[in-house]
């Protein structure tokens, strides 16, 4: 398949410009490319979820030349085995596993669906995919890197000849990476081209053989993957040079800004104790599922701690019933899934930015007495834009239509409208590019410079090793060890958060691993 | 043995008479229950199957039911009476079936809700073996029920149309308010067009007012809004009759027309009775025929007489003069 | 996209008015007597029950829930008023000070219905839709107990006083189309300009989102039902004086007929959306709709329902579908 000089554009906005791609049999093609440049937009465009709007899509023959593509969309690329597999899962969330591999295209005994077929085969390809989950589970059930593993499952049921990946590892642990890995490996022998979309430039230069760079909308180059180091893909994807991704932040203060004895959240947390200091920034490592974001949800009033439970937020024991009790006492939780739990997506940005402190009553003169004062919320968020670096195409678009990385800016300028002293920021940089992850990491450090105490959960070990004055391990629920100096180290994080390694005093059952 | 014979000549005459009035027909039967208690051999059961009291007729309707029942239990210790009440014709065929399968009834006494859709059920039960009265709305198969106690639809109408024709001799607009699009809606309508047919009297507009205060009020509204000159209403319900008294109360034309409604409320021939200009005469058509026809079916069990047949109650005109026979300020229609 | 964007909310705000504009010459050129000030004012002051009702709706279904309840509600409170009124003569001299404390005890009576179907969903949390049916089927029954399936009037002596509130008019708008507009714009500040407001389009946008941002999403949906109680509670205190009675029929499909105008008015069922000024005109639209059938004998009487139901279709059509057929 190619593209010839292929255009979109939104109204008059043109967000691809001449775009020449040319994608061949088991290779694999990684498009790189900041937040915003398009990307997204051109795998739509490829797998016929939008429609092109000058220049021509090619598909080529049997005999090696290619021929323009009439009328496209999503049934004719799925009937030529062109298969786009989503940030956004496709997913029918009542529908088990294996109904949703066979979705459009199910088996039948007659007049009957096979239903004993289509789980016996639906258990063979998760297990291709060294997924262990049951076909016949709801995907509703499912953990977010389960559902990505039944959504290439389903392609891969319908053998797709040309495999489109949109972030598939945002959601996965890097275990689960690898498996996704060994597995473009297979679909590549199979003569399957796959067109690769990551942030995670590790991963790019291991499994890309070539590399199209996206700036804006316009192609930068294509290049072949062993002549670009990480460097490279880093520079020419952001057009300038990036200066030390991770900023120095200045020694915490002694004063103890949250101290946690004991917090037990039922079946998923068991007594977790840690102190955070002023100007601190305690990162937070574990797998997934291990326990961080239920501890903090409960910490901020989301979810219900055990009575045993004794939180003190700056020497003074609080319990919060709800997370406006938190806010009102400078405590903020930055959520880890933007789109289902931190912004509104068809709302206005200005909502968006003022929801969390409109009732904060010790906020109430600034922008909302008995009624909204609109002209000063506009202006508090006309402020936050530009301290935040949050850039609009159209302030009055929504913030379903901003890039991953102005989101998550503008989340942040959400909580921060609430001047909270602690903040507890949950995977801050997820399917972000490399340059809105730079901001971000100054943002904090400049947070925990003037006095804010940072909570910073990751998966992504650079992030927290880069960031963190200390970190804090958990393993299925428990805390398994803080480490502090250099013993913040990859592989020893590993070992507490795999359970293998615990420090003493933090726990004492140590029966079993975390897998 | 006399007492049977003169059960039977007083049946007789109740079917070839036109009863004239509820109150006749009552004292009749109720004079014939009374004297001749205890003459039930073994325990009957009577159902009774009727709409539920959605609006003022049909709350009439079981407010007299559930008042007869009460009477004629009190008085006939060997009797029972189920009354269940229904939303709608397949509830009502449920209903039917509870009655046959739960309670083993002897006699049904139906109200049906529709005609056709319960005929099916209703000729179900006869098949059992029970003793079938209809009441008001007649199934669409003749020759179910064993008897059959009705108002006479199409005379309410023609008794409205004469009064109107009579009032307005020097000819008149007049508009007519309907109810719900049903048969029994067409069979007043109809005889109403047919008895003023050939009349100098102009029929402006007819819509349907649903026998509601609210709709009746509307569309009485709109009606005033559209014609300048109206000299009579025909609302043909006293529902709907209240409605359109509010709306030409505020119109302040009360003095150019007169209304005549349709049923016998309390409300309506209380003002006939005080000899209210706007509603001068009422037309009767009583929710009480449902006393007639369990007073009927308990005369079969406990006299044992043979009763069957039509028993049509007249639709006569309630004026300032008689006004006080109809009036019954305990129901509540 | 984003001067499409612009485009498509400008066609959703005036959608609802181009309707409404059409059908007001549709009907002049039915009849004459539709410009008479009388059928205009007819039209305003029957519009304002349903209106009302609708504003109230608005808030339930921008915040995501949905109000079955309210037509059996406004029967139960209108009897509950003439039951108050009717005991009350006697013990109170003056006839103007029953109508008030049956005033309060309305607004009572609806901000505790409103509160029960709130509870409900949002602490048993059952859905909405489950618990409005249900409190629909208990008010329905307890309308028709209380008036012994018949119909409860209001005495005379006060009814005559009480019905000038319906009758009555002030610079020649009659009082229901005052009350009307007064809630109208309480309705527009509250849901455009308070926090409140704004909570309850959070809410109906994504409720978990709505959570996390420190929203007390119990709280605010049940406030949404208590406000649907106390709209149904005003339109029923001017309901009240019409008539002067209520029955089991009293209200039957306000329910469905208040949602209507939620939706001819442009604000979105699912919820995050919601527009007073489009329920208002939503509203205008049911009430012309009947009043035009009813100024003309064009179209028979078997056909009414037809027509009102394309016409409802067409105006949120109108609303909806060409904003989509312009994107294309």
């Amino acid at each position: 398949m190619s593209t010839h000089r292929v255009s979109k554009s939104f109204g008059h906005v043109e967000v691809l410009t001449h775009i020449d791609l040319e994608i061949h049999t088991g290779e694999v093609l990684a498009i790189l490319g900041e937040n915003g440049a398009g990307k997204s937009t051109l795998v739509k465009l490829l797998a016929g979820y939008e429609e092109v709007s000058a220049g021509e899509l090619r598909l080529a023959t049997a005999d090696g030349s290619t021929v323009p593509v009439a009328s496209w969309n999503i049934e004719v690329a799925e009937q030529h085995g062109i298969v786009l597999i989503h940030q956004e899962f496709n997913l029918a969330e009542q529908l088990s596993a294996a109904e949703n591999i066979f979705l459009g295209n199910e088996l039948k005994r007659g007049l009957f669906l096979d239903q004993e077929r289509m789980l016996r085969l639906a258990r063979k390809y998760l297990l291709a995919l060294n997924c262990q989950v049951d076909p016949a589970t709801p995907v509703s059930e499912l953990a977010v890197a389960d559902k990505q593993m039944v959504e290439i499952a389903k392609a891969y049921a319908r053998n797709s000849k040309l495999l489109i990946l949109d972030e598939p590892t945002a959601v996965l642990t890097s275990k689960e990476s690898e498996v996704l890995f060994r597995l473009i490996e297979r679909l590549k022998q199979q003569a399957v081209a796959i067109i690769y979309i990551s942030h995670k430039l590790e991963e790019i230069e291991r499994i890309a053989d070539r590399i199209t760079i996206l700036r804006d909308g316009e192609m930068v180059g294509c290049y072949p993957a062993s002549s670009l180091s990480t460097d490279d893909m880093a520079r020419l994807m952001v057009g300038r040079e990036l200066s030390n991704l991770f900023p120095n932040i200045p020694a915490p203060l002694d004063e103890i800004a949250l101290r946690v004895v004991n917090a037990s959240v039922p079946g998923l947390v068991q007594a977790a104790s840690f102190e955070l200091r002023r100007g601190e920034v305690l990162g937070f490592a574990g797998l997934v599922g291990s326990g961080r974001t239920a501890l903090m949800e409960a910490i901020v009033g989301l979810r219900k701690l055990t009575a045993s439970a004794q939180i003190e937020v700056a020497g003074k024991a609080v319990s919060y019933p709800n997370l406006a009790a938190a806010r009102d006492d400078g405590v903020a939780y930055l959520t880890k899934d933007r789109k289902a739990s931190g912004l509104l997506l068809n709302l206005n940005l200005v909502f968006n930015f003022s929801l969390l402190s409109l009732s904060a009553l010790f906020l109430q003169r600034k922008y909302a007495g008995l009624l909204i004062d609109q002209k000063k919320e506009q202006r508090a968020f006309e402020q936050a834009i530009k301290t935040f670096d949050i850039r609009l195409k159209d302030s009055a678009i929504t913030a379903g239509d901003l890039s991953g990385g102005n989101q998550q800016k503008l989340l942040l300028a959400k909580i921060m409208a609430v001047a909270p002293r602690i903040i507890i920021i949950d995977e801050p940089t997820r399917g972000i590019d490399i340059g809105t992850k730079s901001q971000i990491y100054h943002f904090i450090a400049e947070l925990a410079a003037n006095g804010h105490s940072i909570i910073l959960i990751s998966s992504d070990m650079m992030e927290i090793i880069g960031l963190s004055h200390r970190v804090a391990v958990m393993c299925r629920g428990e805390l398994t060890g803080i480490l502090v100096d250099d013993e913040i180290e990859e592989h020893e994080i590993m070992r507490y958060a795999t359970g293998l390694k615990r420090q003493p005093g933090k726990n004492n059952s140590e029966d079993q691993l975390c897998a | 043995m006399a007492q049977k014979q003169a059960v039977r000549a007083l049946v007789n005459h109740m079917k070839t008479s036109r009863l004239r009035t509820r109150s006749q027909l009552l004292a009749l039967t109720l004079g014939l229950i009374i004297l001749g208690v205890g003459s039930v051999a073994n325990a009957q059961t009577i159902g009774v199957s009727i709409p539920a009291a959605t609006h003022g007729w049909a709350g009439g309707l079981n407010f007299h039911a559930e008042a007869t029942k009460q009477r004629l239990e009190a008085a006939n210790p060997g009797l029972r009476i189920v009354l269940l009440t229904a939303n709608s014709a397949s509830e009502q065929a449920n209903d039917l079936e509870d009655l046959l399968a739960i309670h083993h009834i002897d006699a049904l006494v139906v109200l049906p809700f529709e005609s056709a859709p319960l005929t099916g059920p209703v000729r179900n039960v006869k098949r059992q073996g029970v003793f079938v009265t209809v009441v008001d709305r007649g199934l669409s198969e003749a020759g179910i029920e064993d008897v059959y106690v009705a108002g006479n639809n199409a005379e309410m109408g023609r008794v409205s149309a004469q009064y109107i024709k009579q009032s307005l001799s020097d000819g008149g607009d007049i508009v007519v308010l309907r109810g719900i699009p049903t048969v029994i809606d067409e069979q007043r309508f109809d005889a109403f067009m047919a008895e003023l047919e050939g009349s100098n009297i102009k029929v402006l507009d007819n819509k349907y007012a649903n026998w509601n205060r609210d709709d009746g009020f509307t569309v009485m509204q709109d009606f005033l809004a559209r014609f300048p000159k109206i000299d009579a209403v025909w609302a043909q319900d006293d529902d709907i009759a209240i409605g359109v008294i509010q709306a030409v109360r505020q119109a302040r034309r009360q003095d150019e027309l007169f209304i005549v409604g349709g049923g016998g409320m309390k409300e309506i021939v209380k003002r006939v009775m005080d000899g209210d200009r706007l509603t001068p005469v009422d037309v009767l058509y009583p929710p009480s025929m449902i006393a007639t026809a369990m007073e009927l079916t308990a005369l079969k069990f406990l006299f044992n007489v043979p009763i069957s047949g039509r028993y049509i109650l007249g639709s006569p005109l309630i004026t300032q003069e008689n006004a006080a026979e109809y009036y019954f300020p305990d129901s509540p229609f | 996209m984003p001067e499409k964007f612009g485009f498509k909310l400008d066609l959703k705000t005036t959608g609802p008015f181009l309707a409404l504009i059409t059908l007001i010459i549709i009907g002049m050129l039915v009849n004459d007597a539709f410009l008479s000030t009388g059928n205009l004012s007819n039209i305003l002051a029957r519009s304002s029950f349903i209106g009302i009702v609708a504003i109230g709706a608005t808030f339930v279904i921008t915040a995501g829930g949905i109000d079955l309840s309210v037509g059996a509600m406004a029967a139960f409170i209108s009897g509950c008023m003439i039951i108050i009124m009717n005991s009350l003569i006697g013990t109170i001299e003056s006839s103007v000070a029953i109508i008030l404390l049956a005033i309060i005890a309305s607004a009572g009576i609806g901000a505790l219905a409103g509160l029960i179907n709130g509870i409900l969903t949002t602490k048993a949390k059952i859905e909405a839709f489950i618990v409005t049916l249900g409190t629909m089927g208990v008010y329905r029954s307890l309308i028709t107990y209380m008036a012994d399936g018949g119909t409860l009037s209001l005495d005379f002596s006060i009814g005559d006083i009480y019905s000038e509130v319906y009758y009555g008019d002030l610079l020649g708008l009659p009082y229901p189309a005052w009350v009307f507009l007064g809630v109208a714009i309480i309705g527009y500040v509250l849901l455009n300009k308070t926090v409140f407001g704004r909570h309850c389009l959070a809410i109906g946008s994504n409720e978990k989102v709505a959570l996390y941002s420190a929203i007390h999403v119990d709280r605010v949906k049940t406030m949404t039902y208590m406000l649907q109680g106390m709209c149904v509670a005003i339109a029923t205190i001017i309901y009240v004086p019409r008539l002067g009675s209520a029955s089991g029929q009293t209200g039957i499909l306000w329910e469905l007929e208040a949602i209507a105008a939620v939706i001819i008015g442009g604000t979105v069922l699912r919820g995050g959306y919601g527009r007073i000024w489009g329920t208002v005109v939503g509203a205008l639209i049911l009430t012309l709709i009947g009043n035009i059938l009813n100024l003309t004998d064009a179209i028979s009487n078997y056909l009414n329902g037809a027509v009102q139901g394309i016409i409802v279709i067409a105006a949120v059509y109108l609303q909806r579908g060409a904003w989509r057929r312009n994107k294309q």
